[in-house]
């Protein structure tokens, strides 16, 4: 089985640019969420990963 | 605070709204929910599960240069716990303005013990230093 710690960032890197399609709940519309743009708005981001939807924890 | 939470999952967007807006605990949230369909974000990450082909808790603080600052992950079973989150958001916050100081690990808040220009004076000595 393929380690996928080790290919993956470590803290202290600088995170590639990517963009992830979004459901925004304040507006109840779809958006984007853009690193670059992130940057560009000298914004922190929090990325909270999680298995899945209705889920529990 | 100049901060945005993303919420990663390989759900489509479709189904995050459908969650959002089922289930009562999610009523108020403010947050972006994104889709990673692939999974592609949760492997450079290091989350992705290839047993289960879902991604792990994790979590990851990015400054706005785009440099990873802090990553914690838990297994599936446990639930993150959203004031230590914040105490390692505000901790990398006031070094970042600080960057001559830094946050020990009973470090809370603004106002809280630092230690200042930590070098070979401190070495041995953080007791002290801590105490001072």
């Amino acid at each position: 089985m393929p380690d996928t710690a080790t290919a993956s960032l470590r803290v202290g890197q600088q995170v590639p640019d990517f963009e992830l399609e979004t459901y925004e709940p304040t507006k109840g519309d779809f958006g984007k969420f853009s690193l670059a743009e992130q940057k560009k708005n000298k914004r922190w981001t929090i990325l909270f990963f999680y298995p899945a939807d209705f889920t529990f924890v | 605070m100049g901060v945005d939470i993303v919420t990663v999952s390989r759900d489509t967007k479709f189904v995050h709204l459908a969650w959002q807006q089922d289930e009562k605990e999610l009523a108020n949230v403010k947050y972006s929910m994104a889709s990673d369909v692939k999974g592609d974000q949760a492997r450079l990450f290091g989350v992705y599960d290839d047993g289960i082909g879902l991604a792990l808790r994790g979590t990851f603080l990015i400054n706005p240069e785009g440099r990873l600052m802090n990553a914690e992950v838990n297994f599936l079973n446990v639930g993150r716990n959203i004031d230590e989150l914040m105490r390692k958001f505000k901790a990398n916050l006031y070094v970042a303005k600080k960057p001559n100081e830094v946050c020990p690990s009973k470090w809370k808040d603004e106002g809280d013990k630092t230690l200042v220009n930590p070098g070979a004076k401190m070495v041995g000595k953080v007791h002290e230093a801590l105490k001072g």
